[in-house]
């Protein structure tokens, strides 16, 4: 009979929230409850699936390492059942708790009636490699031979003719073969070789292979690292190498298969971007940037790394659209600075970032410079627009006629907010003060940059109002330390990581920095500034910036699986999806934001 | 599983005398090697002469785990209407349509439960509502070895010399002091499965050999 408080976790809790009613008090009668207490080591068993209601676990690899923690409604032992695999890990309670024991025979069950369960639990399964995966390996993953070249051995022997080495190479399209002798390499024949070696030489079309292939050539590991090939192709000056595979011949890689696997690679793509002559081809070039984050993805780079490359990847289209414009409408009347704003003027750019833009000039726009700078920065926000970098929905950009001034013009303008500061006012205008110059007169933008660097520093009434307007959103943490969800437009439940998280921890680190004179635009660079600078306490950097590259990774992750499964890239991460450690992870992060934020209140808002 | 149910045939002194001669184990006993049945009773008042057993909830605790597969809620046929104490339980006569006669209800429990500690939260109300229900029904009294989980939880506040508020000793307190998950008060099983978790944090916070009877020490 139904106990009606485990009825309803089962049916709050991820798999098990697809089942009816019915359905749930059986599984519920299939369960024993178990009390643990701190400190206890949770004995697993083959027989059973361990549910967490209450409290918190600590999974302890063979060699001591936490790997995750475990807390309500997540789950272990169903590596055990799925795979009769024991391993070697230790579950250790860190706050007392409730745990469910569902019979074997139910999970199985479950498994075999529910397609979904089943997935879900194999997912857990695969996730949990993964994990050990990322454990085992520190260094960051680097593509091997192996990621690039197929099992695909196209062999000869060293008896058969130049001529059958031609047709052969004709029939399966390669470059190359590999020369075998009783299974073992002897060497390789290019079509190359063909060339300077057979016809130059005025050899026959019988001649034997081995007369004029290369004997021993330099070989390389199938599990060898890339950039290894490309070393040992450099070196010998070689453009094949044979694969092996535990000292048999498996494949042969070449220049043009390097060449291809770093397409996308940024330094590729940046190269492109400044070689296109018209809108279309960096609206091409651009249609790439996806490709590439899902390659920077595989090959874990780091948020903070991907967001810089990404704002250069912006920055070289917004670069070359200012180029196309000078060859559309003629060199430009005046000097200028194109500046850019916001995430990207911070190069921590995100895939679903805005245009955040203005235009610093050297003269008054009034006649014909102003007319020359309109249609310009049309031309570049159009393109970029076109290039997928939405136009700013709040104008903030240099098509907007408020946004191209002179020095003296800006320099007004920050007066202004600086000055006489309304709240207002400045949670409009706080990007404004992450400014950095993209294109054009890099002294133009330090006269503006120390301009209001003297005007902020030390502005007591100034840094008062912008602490405040860092104050006004706060991290979605409850009192209890749970999550606060809200919906989006379409009804999506989540945490929305930008908002509530990353652009909180900016706008403290801004109130800091402009206190303080402090030129840099990155936050983390900002951060690490204040710590050097002894304005902000070194822990209280560190943990802010964990924080920070926390809430970038997840963001990152969230964009990555955006973008795989086909969804538009969203900042709304719904905590459920995220194993134990990450939630963990996420809660300190939260944490550390509260705790910054009454911090800069103290600092900054106690006398007024 | 409805063996039980065969033995109806037998004399109903037997099934408690069958009850009575299966012992509770010996006091000295480890009491995590103990099994347990946690119970609880909705009732028509608190004067057991005269007020009735509306229902019946219990779950046991084995080996420390409660076992869900053996929980049991019955619905009693009343002699009289529930009445008033509908505001308690919040059942109404209306619900009884598929309630047990006490007497099946109280044979289930002796025929299965034999040698159980009984448990349940300020139990000398439980117990004194069964053992007149087994005087009226089987002419004969069932000899209960119950622990009650409200007195080892005063003991274990004096102990640590916490001072009381009111209403500190009431299970839904008792549950939160534990940080365990509340349910539905007044339902017999809810609550019987609330007190079976507060028996498990109970055992578990006290020195991990307690004796059988160091616990009936503290019951008292």
């Amino acid at each position: 009979m139904e106990v009606a408080e485990v009825t309803t976790f089962l049916a709050g809790t991820t798999p098990f929230d697809q089942l009816k009613t019915t359905e749930l008090a059986s599984l519920a009668e299939q369960i024993s409850v178990y009390y643990c207490q701190n400190g206890e080591t949770v004995q697993l068993s083959s027989e059973r699936l361990m549910i967490v209601r209450t409290g918190i676990f600590a999974l302890f690899s063979d060699q001591q390492t936490l790997l995750t923690k475990l807390e309500e409604g997540d789950f272990y032992g169903y590596q055990l059942l799925l795979t009769g695999l024991a391993d070697n890990d230790q579950l250790v309670c860190e706050e007392d708790g409730l745990v469910y024991w569902l019979t074997a025979e139910a999970f199985h069950q479950l498994r075999y009636q529910y397609k979904n369960i089943d997935i879900f639990f194999q997912r857990l399964f695969s996730r949990r490699l993964h994990q050990y995966k990322a454990q085992q390996q520190h260094s960051r993953f680097t593509l091997k031979v192996s990621d690039v070249v197929q099992a695909r051995k196209v062999a000869i022997s060293g008896e058969q003719t130049v001529q059958q080495a031609a047709i052969l190479m004709t029939e399966k399209r390669v470059s190359s073969l590999l020369v075998e002798q009783d299974d073992r390499l002897v060497g390789i024949i290019t079509d190359r070789d063909l060339r300077s070696r057979v016809l130059a030489d005025n050899l026959a079309a019988q001649t034997p292979v081995n007369q004029v292939m290369t004997a021993k050539p330099h070989t390389i590991d199938k599990h060898a690292y890339l950039f290894e090939a490309v070393q040992l192709m450099s070196r010998h000056n070689v453009h094949h190498l044979p694969v092996l595979d535990k000292q048999q011949s498996y494949s042969m890689i070449t220049a043009t298969d390097i060449i291809r696997s770093q397409q996308d690679h940024p330094v590729y793509l940046i190269g492109e971007i400044h070689r296109q002559t018209s809108v279309d081809g960096l609206e091409h070039c651009a249609s790439q940037i996806t490709n590439l984050a899902l390659t920077m993805g595989k090959q874990q780079v780091p948020a903070h790394e991907a967001g810089h490359i990404i704002t250069t990847i912006t920055d070289a289209l917004t670069q070359r659209l200012i180029k196309l414009a000078q060859i559309e409408f003629g060199p430009s009347p005046c000097v200028f600075s194109w500046l850019a704003f916001g995430s990207q003027g911070r190069m921590d750019q995100s895939l679903n970032a805005d245009q955040d833009n203005a235009l610093l000039l050297e003269k008054e726009p009034v006649g014909d410079v102003a007319d020359y700078f309109a249609a310009l920065a049309d031309f570049v926000c159009q393109g970029l627009a076109r290039c997928g970098i939405i136009l700013c929905p709040g104008n903030i950009m240099a098509s907007n006629s408020a946004l191209r001034l002179s020095l003296k013009g800006w320099s007004g303008q920050f007066a202004k907010w600086v000055n006489s500061p309304t709240p207002e006012a400045l949670l409009k205008s706080s990007i404004f003060f992450d400014l950095r110059v993209i294109e054009g007169s890099k002294g133009l933008f330090n006269a503006l940059q120390n301009d209001i660097l003297a005007r902020t520093n030390g502005n007591t009434l100034f840094l008062y109002h912008l602490a405040q307007t860092a104050l006004q959103r706060t991290a979605p943490l409850s009192f209890l330390r749970n999550f606060i969800l809200e919906h989006d437009g379409k009804q999506k439940k989540g945490l929305d990581l930008k908002k509530r998280g990353i652009s909180v921890i900016t706008d403290i680190v801004r109130v800091y920095a402009l206190s303080a004179g402090i030129a840099e635009i990155n936050t983390r660079q900002r951060l690490v500034k204040l710590a050097s600078n002894g304005i902000m306490d070194a822990k209280d950097t560190q943990n802010l910036s964990d924080a920070f590259d926390i809430l970038a990774q997840l963001r990152w992750d969230k964009h990555q699986h955006d973008l795989t499964e086909g969804h538009e890239v969203s900042n709304l991460l719904d905590p459920k999806v995220l194993s134990g450690l990450q939630r963990h992870q996420l809660k300190d992060s939260l944490t550390v934001i509260n705790d910054a934020q009454s911090a800069l209140k103290h600092r900054f808002c106690r006398e007024m | 599983m409805l063996g039980w149910l065969q033995h109806k045939t037998t004399p109903l002194s037997h099934i408690v005398q069958t009850f009575n001669q299966c012992l509770p184990p010996a006091g000295n006993i480890r009491a995590a090697e103990c099994s347990f049945l946690v119970i609880d009773l909705e009732l028509t008042g608190l004067n057991a002469k005269r007020d009735h057993i509306v229902s019946l909830g219990w779950v046991p605790v084995r080996q420390h785990e409660v076992v869900l597969s053996e929980a049991r809620h019955y619905l009693v046929i009343s002699p009289v209407s529930v009445g008033q104490s509908a505001i308690f339980h919040g059942l109404h006569d209306k619900d009884f349509d598929d309630a047990r006669e006490l007497a099946d209800v109280l044979t289930e429990l002796l025929q299965r439960y034999a040698g159980y500690i009984f448990v349940a939260h300020h139990c000398q109300l439980d117990y004194r509502f069964l053992n007149v229900a087994c005087q009226r029904i089987f002419a004969k009294s069932a000899k209960f070895s119950f622990i009650d989980t409200l007195n080892i939880e005063l003991y274990r506040l004096q102990k640590q010399g916490i001072v009381m508020k009111k209403d500190a000793l009431r299970l839904p307190q008792c549950l939160s002091r534990h940080k365990l998950p509340q349910s539905n008060q007044h339902h017999a099983l809810a609550d019987a499965y609330s007190s079976a978790l507060l028996l498990l944090s109970q055992l578990k916070h006290s020195h991990a050999d307690i004796t059988l009877a160091d616990l009936q020490l503290q019951s008292r």
